[in-house]
Formats: structure tokens, sequence, C-alpha cells
């Protein structure tokens, strides 16, 4: 159910500022475990769960993702692009897109041959600026398909790989948007008293604009943000996190100590493994806006190890998505059950 | 046309045998006489009016990794086969092995490198392949050391006339010589698929050596530049303009006699050429026009965007050319009386 | 017809980031007897409205300038200074500048040392005083000074200082005398502080919490030789930002403009520009959000004292303004 969900809505494109496209995909799977749906201004779909008390809990994760965009339409059929979002230009290189125009239309990101590339070029990361989107049409033909600001997305099909691992683009952040949906599940089975918000925010990776525009609408009690984090490979220390291993807890001035050892306490109880991290200052996720809404909010911040970030290949292990979800809902029954203005209280 | 199949199979050099398999099987069901030898080649015949030898080759391999390590968690490091600029491996999906284990080519997060780490192109060292797998051991039941691995990438039609797929180098010239065979021309040639071609030129060296040819025929996916902001002399083949000849590379000074006959022959049967203006590179002439006493050799070949990368783009309409001009060239070589 | 006397005036007028007083004066007396209701905020944002019921419509445009602050005056009479808003030291030496009560000075290097990096910190100001008690009561720590330079037009373009962006405040001034009758409760800004992180628009955005927000700025062009790769070009028409480093114009206002450029015949080009930033950056993530998005006035040699804008496409983006308040 999880991978059919997250094959699915990584198989479209959320591209931030272009969220609202492929909306569909998302409600089909929310429905059926929340109560209502609105979005805010500039896209943030918001699932609600309501409680039977005023209490209002705020799950962030982010639905978009980095993509490309067109900037100019060049002879031969080529184009040239600006990326929305940070992208290493260097896993943009033989990579495959739809350049999503008046059709959709299939290009390549070549790379120059070696006669023509000199060595100290052959050292070099590429820039942006010297990638280009072979079309295969002539440029009086693809003019009539595409414009400039049409937006590109990546193509990479998902993949099992062995075990519960799973690979593909834009696990960053729908890896958290499943964690989302696993909570909403399991709260249909355990009680909860507040009302939960599942808010898939826009545009965080162009600078959490969405999750400050949702905040603001939702106005919750508390925040529960979600995002990637970054997963042991060979290239990191030995004590990185690890891919399921559990979700890694954030610790650090974005996020509210008592709160976050509450759920460190909720986890010990209930057997779910977590990791540690400790960020002292700027999380780069939706934390930046939520916790700095309105009159503030008090948030956590829980992170999925995710290995390769930012590529066309973000490898997960579907396993901590699934404890982190479990863990969330058993959060929220706790919550409910203790006296949350005394949690809150410094 | 049997480029789609043809590219979706895994041949890394060394390791050709699922495309030596359907290459096989497509000639069992043609009909046509063929033989395997100890390299691995295969030698096809097709019996006709014949002045002389003609030898048609396409190499079957094509570029790919090895594994050459497994670490502690379980991750594969590998070493490139054949010429692979190490900027277009990054995140890209694979298959390990026989089995075809799925896996992807990882490396670090732009995220946690230095800024001079971000400006520096990636070597190989530093990227590896992600199965899944989070131990030595647990890798190891899969994978072994020297296993192959070829990239993961789909045949697609797109553009006008275009193709993407991996491995064009040179399944185009095996799939262009299986539609000669299939033809079933008045007119004798050999079609030979060899082996580890891009490691050294290994198979035709052997196959020629057997055939004694009088004229050797290479078909090629040939490198092409025609890209934005790529210097006019330095495209080397225009996509979609036709054959390209070649003239010198760095295995071959053609026959300049012999390549000016095959521009003749295009002209009088109304095929787009084009000479291959670059001298870099090399293919199977090298080996063959080099065997035993030597044989007049050229090579046609099919202008290649992003050669030896995942995603090589080609035209129909250039195959067309190709495959055209070398049935012509063929007929026109084996005219006249019978000799044998 | 384009309004030279308007525009020159505009150009001219002392204002950057934070001391808008002089220029906020001017604008105030241009519009006042247009709009239905004329308001300043706590940060200094002239806001005049043409009420209506229907939709709540936003057009900003930012009075402020670029410049330098005084922030030190040495016992010779020569000053140092910091920027106001982004200013390149290479691009300084040499240049006259001049203070809000016409004083002026020009831009001096120190003698650099080999391999030296040229920086603000190398450089300042000469008033062109021996006199101490005259230098001592002019000039001031915290005193701003701006570019000098003069208008000067041809038939088709302008080259000014602080184009960017009088020029919008230009567009607006002649829109809101043109205002059409519509229900829409319209909001032309003029913001401060827009070259020191869009200050201004970040607190009218939240006060007018408005249904659609426009922006009305300048921005590159990609038609000078070897310039920057652009598709947006002098004459080219009013341009459509598509995406900027503040913004992802919504699709729906990308729509709209697009729309209402085609059904008046006004001449548009779409604009992406891979830096920079506008009002509409922070108006958009205001509140719950608003839609928004920017008309630019393509425009050469940015944040220089000569700035080059075509009337031409001044005139457009007045058409399509217009029809934007009307819609």
């Amino acid at each position: 159910m999880l991978k059919e969900f997250l094959f699915d809505v990584c198989s479209n494109h959320f591209i931030s500022g272009f969220e609202y496209i492929k909306g569909d995909t998302l409600i089909k799977y929310f429905q059926p475990y929340t109560d209502s749906f609105e979005k805010d201004k500039l896209g943030s779909y918001i699932f609600k769960k309501s409680g039977i008390n005023d209490k209002k809990i705020m799950l962030a994760a982010h639905i978009d993702e980095i993509g490309l965009m067109i900037t100019r339409i060049l002879d031969g059929g080529f184009l040239s692009f600006t990326t929305v979002g940070g992208f290493n230009p260097a896993t943009l290189v033989g990579q495959e897109v739809t350049i999503h125009g008046r059709e959709k239309v299939y290009g390549v990101i070549g790379i120059k041959p070696p006669h023509v590339t000199s060595e100290e070029e052959r050292k070099k990361n590429h820039k942006i600026k010297d990638l280009f989107i072979d079309t295969g049409y002539s440029k009086e033909e693809l003019e009539k398909l595409v414009k400039i600001g049409d937006i590109i997305s990546l193509n990479r099909d998902p993949l099992s790989l062995q075990g519960s691992l799973i690979s593909a683009k834009a696990f960053d952040d729908r890896a958290c948007v499943a964690v989302m949906l696993e909570t909403a599940k399991e709260l249909n089975k355990i009680s909860h008293k507040s009302n939960v918000y599942f808010t898939a925010t826009a545009q965080e990776e162009t600078g959490t604009r969405g999750a400050k525009t949702s905040s603001y609408k939702i106005n919750p009690d508390i925040g529960i943000v979600l995002d990637v984090g970054f997963g042991k490979t060979p290239d990191m220390p030995s004590d990185s996190p690890e891919l399921g291993k559990g979700p890694i807890l954030a610790y650090g001035g974005r996020l509210n100590p008592k709160l976050t050892r509450k759920f460190a306490q909720v986890c010990k109880k209930y057997n779910y493994p977590i990791q540690h991290e400790a960020m002292p200052a700027k999380t780069g996720t939706d934390t930046e806006a939520l916790q700095v809404s309105r009159e503030g909010i008090p948030c956590i911040l829980l992170s999925i190890p995710l290995r390769y970030m930012h590529t066309s290949v973000e490898t997960i292990d579907l396993h901590d998505v699934e404890i982190t979800g479990k863990a969330i809902a058993r959060f929220i029954n706790e919550l409910d059950n203790s006296d949350l203005e005394e949690i809150l209280c410094f | 046309m049997f480029l789609k199949e043809l590219t979706e199979l895994a041949g890394v050099s060394g390791c050709e045998y699922e495309v030596r398999n359907y290459i096989k099987d497509i000639l069992t069901r043609m009909g046509c006489d063929y033989y395997v030898d100890k390299l691995g080649n295969i030698i096809a015949h097709n019996k006709g009016r014949k002045q002389k030898t003609i030898m048609v080759a396409a190499h079957m391999d094509e570029v790919g990794l090895i594994v050459s390590g497994i670490d502690s968690d379980g991750f594969i490091k590998f070493e490139a086969v054949g010429g692979i600029d190490p900027r277009v491996l990054n995140s890209k999906a694979v298959f390990v092995g026989e089995k075809k284990i799925p896996g992807i080519i990882g490396s670090k997060a732009i995220h946690l490198m230095t800024s001079d780490e971000k400006g520096k192109a990636l070597p190989l060292g530093k990227m590896y392949i992600d199965i899944g797998t989070s131990s030595k051991a647990e890798t190891e039941k899969l994978v072994s050391i020297g296993d192959y691995v070829s990239f993961n990438s789909k045949y697609v039609e797109f553009g006008d006339n275009l193709i993407k797929a991996k491995a064009l180098d040179d399944r185009i010239g095996c799939s262009i010589i299986l539609d000669l065979l299939s033809m079933k021309l008045d007119a004798d040639f050999y079609g030979v698929f060899t082996v580890m071609e891009e490691v050294g030129l290994r198979g035709a060296e052997t196959a020629a050596y057997r055939l004694e040819p009088d004229l050797g025929l290479v078909l090629e996916g040939t490198v092409c530049a025609d890209m934005p902001e790529v210097d006019e002399e330095d495209k080397s083949t225009l996509i979609g303009k036709g054959a390209a000849l070649s003239l010198m590379d760095n295995t071959t000074v053609y026959d300049i006699d012999l390549v000016r006959s095959i521009a003749k022959i295009a002209e009088d049967n109304n095929i787009n050429y084009q000479y291959r203006r670059s001298s870099a590179g090399g293919n199977d002439a090298g080996a063959i026009h080099k065997t035993k006493s030597g044989a007049k050799t050229a090579a046609i070949s099919v202008p290649c965007r992003y050669i030896h990368s995942p995603v090589c783009v080609a035209s129909k309409k250039d195959i067309h050319s190709v495959l055209e001009l070398t049935k012509s060239v063929i007929i026109e070589n084996q005219k006249g009386e019978d000799h044998v | 017809m384009f309004n030279s006397e308007l525009m020159k005036r505009l150009s001219d007028c002392f204002g950057p980031s934070g001391r808008e007083k002089m220029i906020r004066e001017l604008i105030m007396d241009e519009i006042k007897d247009f709009a239905d209701e004329i308001t300043i905020d706590p940060l200094g944002n002239l806001i005049a409205r043409k009420k209506g019921k229907g939709k709540k419509i936003l057009f900003s445009a930012h009075m402020d300038q670029i410049g330098l602050m005084v922030t030190h005056v040495d016992e010779k009479g020569f000053l140092r200074f910091a920027n106001v808003g982004g200013l390149n030291a290479k691009e300084l030496q040499g240049l006259r500048m001049v203070f809000a009560d016409g004083h002026e000075g020009v831009i001096c290097c120190e003698e650099l040392k080999e391999n030296e990096k040229l920086t603000t910190s190398k450089l300042f100001l000469d008033v062109a005083s021996c006199d101490k008690e005259f230098i001592k009561e002019n000039f001031r720590l915290g005193d701003m000074c701006v570019f000098k330079s003069d208008y000067y037009e041809t038939d088709d373009c302008v080259i000014c200082k602080a184009a960017d962006d009088r020029v919008g405040c230009y567009i607006l001034i002649e829109a809101l005398k043109n205002h059409p009758s519509t229900d829409n409760d319209v909001y032309y800004v003029f913001s401060v502080q827009e070259e020191v992180g869009c200050r201004g628009a970040k607190t009218a955005g939240y006060s007018i919490d408005p249904d659609l927000a426009v922006a009305v700025d300048v921005t590159a062009t990609g038609d000078s030789p070897d310039g920057i790769k652009m598709d947006v070009k002098l004459g080219g028409g009013a341009a459509i930002k598509l995406k900027d480093n503040s913004l992802i114009t919504h699709p729906h206002v990308k729509d709209l403009l697009t729309d209402l450029a085609e059904k008046n015949k006004i001449r548009y080009q779409y604009e992406i520009l891979e830096f920079g930033g506008t009002d509409a950056g922070p108006i958009h993530t205001s509140r719950e959000g608003v839609p928004s998005g920017v008309i630019s006035i393509p425009t050469r040699n940015l944040h220089t004292s000569g700035e080059i804008f075509n009337k031409n496409d001044v005139e457009e983006c007045i058409k399509l303004l217009i029809a934007t308040a009307g819609e």
C-alpha cells in the first residue's frame, strides 16, 4: 500500500510552484482516511482528520520536488533551462526528461563527446548553463510545442531494490507524505482527540513558502515537520544515521525541547527505533517557516534517512516510513492524554 | 529493425552472450548459415553472386562497468569497461550481473560537498553501486567481483525520427547487418558480429584472420557533436544528414579510392551521406585492414549523439541511409560473372 | 504619450532605501487628486486606494533607489561609506554622488597594493572641500547619497538613474490616473526599502491582505553584446515574469496576464530571471498566501547611473496594468 502510493506519486510530478497539476493523485489516497480537504493559496494540500477537542496538530511534509524550467529555445531543437530548486548539475548529465508544454515532449540532456572536450573541462563539474536538452525537433517544430517558462520534470521509473529499499526521484519529500498517510491510517485504529492536519506543503524547495502560508492558515498548537535526512553512504562518517533504523529525531533551537523528548519517550515505550541528530540552527526544512508562524508554533522535526539527495535515484527504506507513521500516531494519542500546556510550558 | 530488442540487452565487452544468443536465434529463424568462433564472434554467410570476399562487421559489445569490490556496508565499487566519461554515471540506474540485480549509482549528496568538491568532476572512485543491501555478506549472496554492469535505459522514439537508447554503438550496426541478411540479396557477403571492440578491437582481428576478406565494411555508431556552442568544425557529424564515411581515425587511414567510390555509389543511388570530420576514435576497421596481407576497409556510420552514455541518440533516417548504402556497395562490388 | 517631464522628476528625486521622504512627497503630490484614499504605513509605504466592493488587488512599485551611507568622516574630511542595496565596488570608482541637500562628492580609490582586491572599504568619497567646519556641519554619519546623473532621452529610449524602480512608480501613477471603472478594490502601493530586502512590501502585503498582487519592477535583458543569456529584450513589450529567486509566478496569474495581453493586443514577452527578486516575493507568502505576479520593464545596465529602458515597453506595461486593475 505505502509502496503503491509512493510509486504512484513519484511517477507524477509536483514541481515547486506547479503542485496543483497532479493534485488528484494525492487526494485519491488521503480522502479515505481524512474528513475534509482544502488548499492554501500557494497550493499546499491540507487534509483534516477531525477530533473532539479544539487542539490542532499540524503534520507538514512537502509535496514539491525540484525541477527545471525552459529559458531559451535554440537552433536544432535544443533547450536552455534554469533550475527550480537546487540541483547538482552533475546528476543531470545523461538524464531523460519530460517537458510539460502544449503536449508532453521527451528530451535528453547530453554531454559533449570526448574529442571536443578538453582535459581541463573533463576535470570540471558541469554548470547548468553548459547543459542542453535535446528534443530531436527542429526549432520551428519545437516552438509549436513548448514555450519559455514551461516546466520540465526528470524521468525515472521507481525501482525496487533488495529487501525493503526503494529508489525514485522525489522521495524528498514524498517519503514523508507517505509517513503522513500511514499516520492517518493508524489513527483510524487508535483514538485521537485533537484535530490532525496532514499538510502536503508547496514550494519547500524554493524557500519553505508553502509551509509559511499553510501554517498561517491552520494556526496549529503544535507542528510535526517531516523531511528527509542524509542516510549513511561510504563517503560519510561511520556514525551517520542509517537506512532501516528508524526516523532521525532532531535536537536544536528550531525545535521544542520538551516535545522532542516526549516523542523519544513514546518511541521507547512502544519499541519504535529512532536515531538522533543535532541541528543547532538552520534545518533547511519547513520548520524554518512553521516555528515563527503567527505567534510561534512548537515543533518537532523527524527525518527519514535517505541516500543520494536531490538526484533521480533517491533511496529509502520503506520500513522507516512505516514505523515513523505508526510512531507519530502513538505520539498524537499520548499527547491527547497528557496535559499539552504542561508540556509546552517552559 | 531489431534495434529495440538489441539495445535493451546487456552486452558489456567480454560478456556479450545475451546479444549473441538473441542474434543466433534470429539467424536460425531466418535460415541463415552461421557459426560462432573461438572468441565468441558470430560469422553469418549470405550466399550469392560473388566477385570477392566481403566482410561486413559490427560489434555486439557495449561500454559498461565491472564490479571491482564490495565494501563492508555492501556498497559495490566498480571500474569502467571501455571509454566512459565518469560524468555520465552520476545517479543512473543499472543492472548488475547475470541475474540483472537492479541498482543505482550513488555518490555524496551535493549538500555534503565542500565548494571545492562541487566544482570538480566526480572520479569513478567516488561513486558506488547501491542495490539496497546493508552488509557485505548480503551483497555477496547476489553479486561477485567481476560481474558486469550495464545501464538500465529503455529504447525511446522521440522528436523528428530520433531514437534514444543505450548501446546504440554498435547495436545499430548489428541491427543493420541483420536487416541485410534478411533481404537474401543475390550478392555474397559475410555478416560478422564481433566481440570486445570497446576494449581493443579483439574480436574483429580473429574474425578477419579466418575470413581473409578482400573488402571490409565496418558499420558503426559514430561520434556526433552537433550541439549548441560547439564550433562547426568540431561537430564531426550531423544527425539526420546521412551515412557518415570515415576518412581517418586513430586506428585507420581509410583507402581514399574506396571511400570515394562509396560516396559515388551514394550519389548514384540518391542516398544521403556525409564525411566524418574528425580523426578521433577508432573501430574494428583498425584490426580488419591490417590482418594477414591486409584488406581495403571502409567504415560507414550512423551519427550518434552522447555516445558511450546511457542516453545515446541517433536518427532513423541515418540508419536507413547506412542500410541502403551498405546494400548498394555490396551489390555493386559483386556485379559481373560469378567467380566461385 | 510618454510623460518625459514626470519621468525626469521621478528619476532626479532623492530617495535611497530608508530615506524615501522626498520621493514619497513628490508622488503623493502627483496622485492626490486621483485616489479615493491615501495612507502612509509605519514603514513609510505610500498606499493609494481606489475603492471597490470586488476583488482586492495590490499593485506595487518601490520608491527607493540604491545608494551609499556615510559610515565615517576622517580628520581630513574624507568620507567612508557602506552600500545601501546591491552595488559593486568595481563599478563605483570615479562616480559623482549627490546628497539630499545637493552637496556632491566623487568616489575615489586608495592606491591598491599588488594583487590587492578592490572592495568598498578601499573606496572613499571626496566632497571637494578643505573647510573642516563645512564638512562637519554638512556630512554626518548616516547621511546617504545617490548617483548623480542627468536624464536623457531619444525618440524611443531613456537613460537615467534609478529607473529601478522609478519607472515602475511612473507606471503605477499613469495607471492610477487612468484607473478603469471597476468593482475591484485596488491598492497602488509605492513601497519602501525594496533594495535592502523588499521590507516595505512585506508589511504592506500583510496589512492589505489582497486576493491578487502584481509588482511592477525592472528586469535585466539579454540583448547587449555578450551579455547574460536571457530572452528578454528592449522594445519587446511588457515582460511577464515567470520566475526569479523570490517567486515562481502563480500559474493562474501567468495565465491571467497573458490572456489580458492577448485580448488587449498588448505586446508582451516572458521573463525568467536567474537571480534577484521583487516585492512580489514577500507579498506572495504573506498570511495564507497571495497569488502573485510581476510586470517587468526590460532595462539595461541595472544598478548603474545609466539605466536604459524603452518608452514603448513602458506604455505596454501601463496598458497591461490598467487591464489587470479592471479584471
